[in-house]
């Protein structure tokens, strides 16, 4: 048991390893050739019926991607596609930070195992027989998924799952960032994980979220969102214990500010007082003026409301920072969007570029910033910021340096 | 760096409030019992729900019209914790507080309507007023709200050992953040067949309307209701061990797991006695073996017969009991005890406590405990 009895001190946070699986490829190296080739990874959605809903397609990981994620067997085929996403992701970063030992996991999802909640419901409307359902019960909760992702890579720590919505994977990268920076863990590795399920690609479609067409994020023409899945995880670690291993940094991790928006559940406060007050909260933790952010990868769901309000803060904010919502290229993955994003950024940072906006036309007069456009494009970084939003007003931002 | 327990709020199936539901706990008290049929299946199940009029002030704001019972249970057991430590959540309080919530199913009962409407109707019957109350956050988006809370706003998911997990959190956002005075920590469970269903697969769920404790594992009875802890940075109750979990990943590590969280003290430094986590399940066992050997002389009470077993919020409901025992240096007793732990508790009686041990198996994740202290 831990017992807090000193008081903290502030230590420099490095990525030493990162891991990512999304609909733009299965690990980081093909996660960038996608981002600076601003390829577009949304697709027909094949997991489920789709017929009666307004919205068709999604960014989806295809199932061959996520064979090797453990080894083959009876059991293995038992586990949810989110385990396997996880895992693919959680081994990649423990390869790149050179075999770490985490304390703790901090991840973010929002609802896991869903799927096989879906299924055994269906099952339970098609018969009395309980027959297989103990594999889906066992199976479905947010965490079995993270438990399966680290016993696959011989990890055995405990976990804190955070289930703020789409905000998720940002917090939970915030608040890894935060336990290393005030000494309170040497090395935590963070992230998030989301599968695509049918009840929320519904949930989004019925509240009118989810567009027909194609996703638009910051263009006056934008009409909705489209949903995507993946996992991403970050290996962090005090600079001292990555320089004990010997490990190299990827970049830097300088600054996280989250805020709570009481106005409404599934709607931001017009005014975009959540967001800004996350960025300038993260602005603070990391010391830095908002004229030193060199790119902000925005949450940018492409919803009337969420890019307006959005848009505004970031207005509030700067003049001309360039800004692109990845979700462009691969829709967006809820709880693990943040932790995807937050690779992006990385990876950014390592590359000098800016990624891309995809089908965007024509800027909203009333902001101030510079939608980046339907190419990526080299640039000098020193600082990105990351932003997420979710439903219940949940706003997490975070900065990142290079190294 | 020290954190007290400043509030306790509970809302349960055996009072409004925390103190009247530590009143008929003490009296020895029983939540009813309805039965939930499955009209699906065909299959039912007891629970211990908590009565629609317990709830009435929270149903009344109209951020909470259209809300689940979740947020509802949550809402007042929040509040109810604010008016236990003497605190008006006017913004001067709320401003500088976090909120964290502990879930373990969420809005359980809205998820199955929502997903019915969708199976049987298809996905354009699907109402988009159920669906954002499904979404694990919900509750605590709500009470955030209504508090005017700004600040952090977290839901941890997990199995039902999440509420202790969340204490830890909170812990390390109150250790990390110096501007924050307080951090409110709630879970919160609404009850549905659903739970009971599914739990019956792992042979976790009687269909009987009893379940002992530390007897022969027959499964459990699902309970609701939210239980919140005030924590701050002053006050009579410290919090004074606490973890994010130890992991197990199979019945057979959960008892390891359970020596490593609950520990192996000395003799001087036992706690006085043990508010324990049995429900009737596996985790019976693994606590009889750990307390039989490291804790063989500390008498342990165990809420669960009485309240029925709350999930999200029983870790909290339970660090709440330890703490009104703890202020009223009385010790409940347990409700349908089994024969096999000697040290149960069986009848309330007066003690003479200085610290509390509070113990979760959780049922698929992890195991944790938490250390009170009164000073």
């Amino acid at each position: 048991m831990c017992i807090m009895q000193e008081s903290l001190r502030s230590k420099r946070v490095l990525v030493t390893g990162l891991g990512v699986v999304s609909p733009l490829g299965p690990d980081a190296e093909s996660n960038r050739r996608s981002l600076v080739e601003g390829k577009e990874c949304v697709t027909p959605v094949d997991r489920f019926d789709v017929s009666k809903t307004r919205c068709k397609t999604a960014g989806q990981i295809p199932d061959d991607w996520l064979r090797t994620a453990f080894p083959p067997g009876r059991a293995s085929q038992r586990l949810h596609r989110g385990a396997r996403m996880a895992a693919l992701a959680l081994r990649e970063a423990c390869a790149s930070a050179s075999a770490p030992s985490p304390e703790v996991m901090v991840v973010g999802t929002t609802c896991g195992g869903m799927s096989y909640g879906e299924i055994y419901y269906r099952g339970l409307l098609a018969s009395k027989s309980r027959r297989g359902f103990a594999r889906l019960v066992g199976n479905y909760t947010p965490q079995k998924p993270i438990q399966d992702a680290l016993e696959a890579n011989h990890l055995r720590i405990p976990t804190q799952i955070i289930s703020n919505a789409c905000s998720s994977g940002s917090n939970a990268i915030g608040h890894g960032f935060e336990l290393v920076r005030h000494g309170l863990h040497e090395c935590v590795v963070c992230g998030g994980y989301e599968p695509l399920s049918e009840l929320v690609f519904v949930g989004f479609d019925s509240l009118q979220a989810a567009t027909a067409e194609k996703i638009r994020p910051f263009d006056k023409n934008r009409s909705g969102l489209v949903l995507g899945e993946g996992a991403a995880f970050l290996i962090l670690e005090s600079e001292n214990n990555a320089a004990n291993r010997g490990v190299a940094a990827l970049a830097e991790m300088v600054g996280y500010g989250v805020s709570t928006d009481t106005y409404h559940l599934t709607q931001p406060h017009p005014s975009g007082i959540g967001p800004r007050l996350a960025m300038e909260r993260a602005l603070e933790s990391a010391r830095l003026e908002f004229g030193a952010v060199d790119y902000v990868n925005a949450h940018g769901t492409a919803t009337i409301f969420n890019d307006a309000t959005e848009g505004a803060a970031i207005s509030a904010l700067c003049d001309a920072v360039p800004v692109s919502s990845t979700k462009s290229m691969m829709g967006h993955a809820l709880g693990a969007a943040g932790a995807i994003e937050g690779v992006f950024c990385v990876l950014a940072l390592r590359e000098q570029f800016l990624p891309p906006n995809l089908n965007f036309t024509e800027s909203d007069p009333s902001w101030r910033f510079r939608v980046i456009g339907n190419r990526s494009r080299p640039a000098r970084l020193r600082h990105v910021l990351s932003n997420s939003i979710g439903f219940g007003g949940t706003n997490a931002t975070l900065i990142l340096k290079q190294v | 760096m020290k954190f007290f327990v400043q509030g306790i709020g509970a809302v349960s199936p055996l009072g409004p409030n925390g103190q009247e539901t530590w009143t008929a706990i003490c009296r020895g008290q029983q939540a009813p019992r309805k039965l939930f049929a499955n009209s699906l299946a065909g299959r039912s199940y007891f629970s211990c729900p908590v009565p629609a009029k317990f709830v009435a002030d929270a149903a009344r704001q109209p951020r909470l019209r259209r809300s689940g019972t979740i947020s509802l249970l949550g809402a007042a057991a929040g509040f109810d914790a604010f008016a236990d430590a003497g605190l008006k959540p006017d913004t001067g309080v709320t401003g500088r507080i976090a909120v964290v919530f502990a879930i373990c199913s969420g809005g359980i009962n809205y998820t199955r309507r929502f997903y019915h409407e969708i199976v049987t109707g298809g996905a354009n019957s699907a109402s988009p007023l159920l669906f954002p109350e499904t979404v694990y956050n919900a509750a605590a988006s709500h009470l955030a709200a209504l508090l005017g809370v700004n600040q952090q706003s977290y839901t941890l998911a997990g199995d039902s050992s999440v509420g202790l997990g969340a204490i830890h959190f909170a812990i390390q956002l109150l250790a990390m953040h110096p501007e924050l005075e307080r951090c409110l920590v709630v879970g919160t469970e609404e009850a549905d067949w659903l739970l009971g269903d599914a739990f019956a697969c792992w042979r976790m769920a009687t269909t009987r309307d009893q379940f002992e404790v530390y007897g022969r594992p027959a499964g459990t009875i699902f309970g609701e209701g939210a239980a919140a802890i005030l924590i701050g940075r002053s006050g009579q109750i410290a919090l004074q061990e606490s973890s994010a979990g130890i992991p197990f990943g199979s019945f057979r590590q959960c008892e390891r797991a359970a020596r490593a969280a609950f520990g192996r003290p000395d003799p001087s430094s036992l706690p006085d006695f043990i508010v324990s986590s049995a429900n009737g399940t596996f985790a019976d066992e693994v606590e009889r073996k750990v307390f039989s050997d490291a804790y063989q002389s500390v008498p342990v009470y165990a809420p669960k017969p009485a309240v029925g077993e709350a999930l999200g919020a029983g870790g909290l409901l339970q660090i709440a009991l330890a703490g009104f025992a703890l202020r009223h240096q009385e010790l409940p007793g347990t409700v349908a005890p089994g024969p096999n732990l000697p040290s149960i508790n069986r009848l309330t009686r007066s003690c003479a406590a200085s610290t509390a041990l509070v113990t979760c198996v959780g049922f698929s994740h992890q195991v944790n405990a938490l250390k009170l202290c009164i000073l």
